[in-house]
């Protein structure tokens, strides 16, 4: 090995232990002072690609694979998330998330809530209602076009879930704050309706996305799934005058709610 | 609830494994999708297939390298109708790094600045700085050339370097 052999070596394997290499190094003092430099970063890097890994993970693993031992669950489900969720690897509540499996939450939402647990969006952000051009804008970032946005939108803001992008938002109903988070990019989801540990959910497919709503109870959901399949058909029929279309419809609560048409939002 | 049944072996076996292995895997998944949550879901979806599949597993020596191959499948299987946004950076969850307070910074921009390599850097330098792979093992890995893997490589710590300040030793090969 040459040196210019051995420095391409080192940048692509420092640790290499092929024997021309280890040779190389003990008779080219230059090539010895590289390597040493190289360890340094080497040193560097292992430490940046540690990251810290969750605590009780191969618990964790090694329940969920109980799990499947004991209920010969065919078509498994993605939970794993939900599981961190439930409690930091508490026997108690793993053993009773065991027994309802039906209860675990589908992929996407798990990826929603897992976001919703590092991005918290305080009360006093969600206080009032956000301008609805800010919602109609926000949808745009997301290349969605919005003709109509519900009453309601306390909070808006594009962010991710999983590898997927969103528009996270919060829509609080008879004073529940209810996150909802409308996922543009995911694969096509089929209806779902989940509960688990206090925590309500629905995932439905809209548009070309998913909206997925969280809450501590599932009262608002049906108005608000409706309001926003609503709106988002109004996207679509953009010739269509939008308050007719909304007037035809029958909406639960629809009282409550207050529809502007896109050129007439502030 | 048969908590103190007897385990078999072939339980004592997988607990071996996943006791084993998870830290790298769960490291490795991390960078190749970004996520926490998706990365747990990924180790996890990556074992309890190898559960099912334990008896294929032959040679000890081979057993993280089979670990990894699930594991990308898993992945690919998760993202067959959607590539990973590597241009959306602040999509990458990135995690306080745990060093002591003077590396924490230098840390945190390596972190960073690999969570900015595309994938095909990120991933070979993962396998072989977590893994211990050679670079045979990863071409193996990646069904690519040694060569290509080798570049790579070299060109992934070279970026670091470069976003990162670093002196770079492998400067001067063009002049060698
Ligand atoms: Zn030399
Ligand atoms: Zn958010």
């Amino acid at each position: 090995m040459n040196c210019l052999e051995f420095r391409r070596r080192l940048g692509s394997e420092p640790a290499s232990t092929l024997d021309s290499f280890i040779a190389h190094r003990a008779e080219c003092f230059g090539c010895a002072a590289a390597h040493s430099r190289a360890d340094e970063f080497e040193a560097r890097l292992r430490r940046a690609v540690s990251v810290a890994v969750p605590v009780n993970l191969a618990d964790r693993i090694l329940l969920a694979q109980t799990t499947e031992l004991r209920q010969g669950l065919r078509k498994r489900r993605r939970g794993f998330s939900t599981l961190i969720l439930a409690a930091a690897a508490s026997i108690v509540v793993a053993v009773l998330a065991l027994q309802r499996p039906s209860q675990q939450m589908p992929a996407l939402a798990a990826m929603v809530d897992a976001h919703l647990h590092k991005h918290v969006v305080t009360a006093s952000e969600a206080q009032s209602e956000v301008a609805r051009q800010d919602v109609i804008d926000t949808f745009a970032q997301r290349g969605v076009s919005l003709a109509a946005v519900p009453d309601g939108v306390n909070f808006v803001h594009k962010c991710p879930a999983g590898p997927y992008k969103t528009v996270h938002m919060v829509m609080p109903q008879e004073g529940i704050p209810v996150s909802v988070v409308y996922v543009v990019d995911a694969p096509p989801q089929s209806r779902v309706e989940f509960s688990r540990d206090g925590t309500y959910g629905r995932e439905v497919p809209m548009g070309k996305g998913t909206l997925v709503m969280l809450a501590a109870s599932s009262n608002g959901f049906d108005s608000i799934e409706n309001a926003w399949k609503s709106a988002m058909d109004a996207g679509v029929a953009q010739n269509r005058e939008v308050k007719t279309l909304f007037a035809a419809k029958s909406l639960p609560g629809a009282a409550s709610w207050d529809w502007r048409t896109r050129v007439a939002a502030p | 609830m048969p908590v103190n049944s007897p385990m078999s072996s072939r339980q004592h076996q997988f607990e071996a494994l996943v006791r084993g292995h998870s830290t790298d895997l769960y490291r490795y998944a991390y960078w190749l999708c970004g996520q926490d949550a998706l990365a747990q879901d990924l180790v996890q979806d990556t074992f309890l297939r190898a559960w099912r599949a334990l008896d294929k597993l032959r040679e000890v020596g081979a057993v993280k390298a089979w670990l990894i191959t699930i594991l990308r499948r898993e992945h690919a299987r998760l993202f067959e109708r959607k590539a990973m946004p590597s241009d959306d950076i602040d999509d990458f969850d990135l995690p306080d790094p745990q060093a002591t307070p003077e590396h924490r910074t230098e840390e945190s921009a390596l972190r960073a600045a690999i969570g900015r390599l595309e994938a095909k850097y990120r991933e070979p330098l993962v396998l072989q700085v977590i893994g211990g792979f050679s670079c045979a093992e990863i071409a193996d890995q990646l069904g690519l050339g040694e060569a290509a893997v080798m570049t790579q490589l070299f060109r992934a710590r070279q970026k670091l370097k470069g976003q990162l300040g670093f002196e770079d030793q492998s400067a001067g090969v063009s002049e060698l």
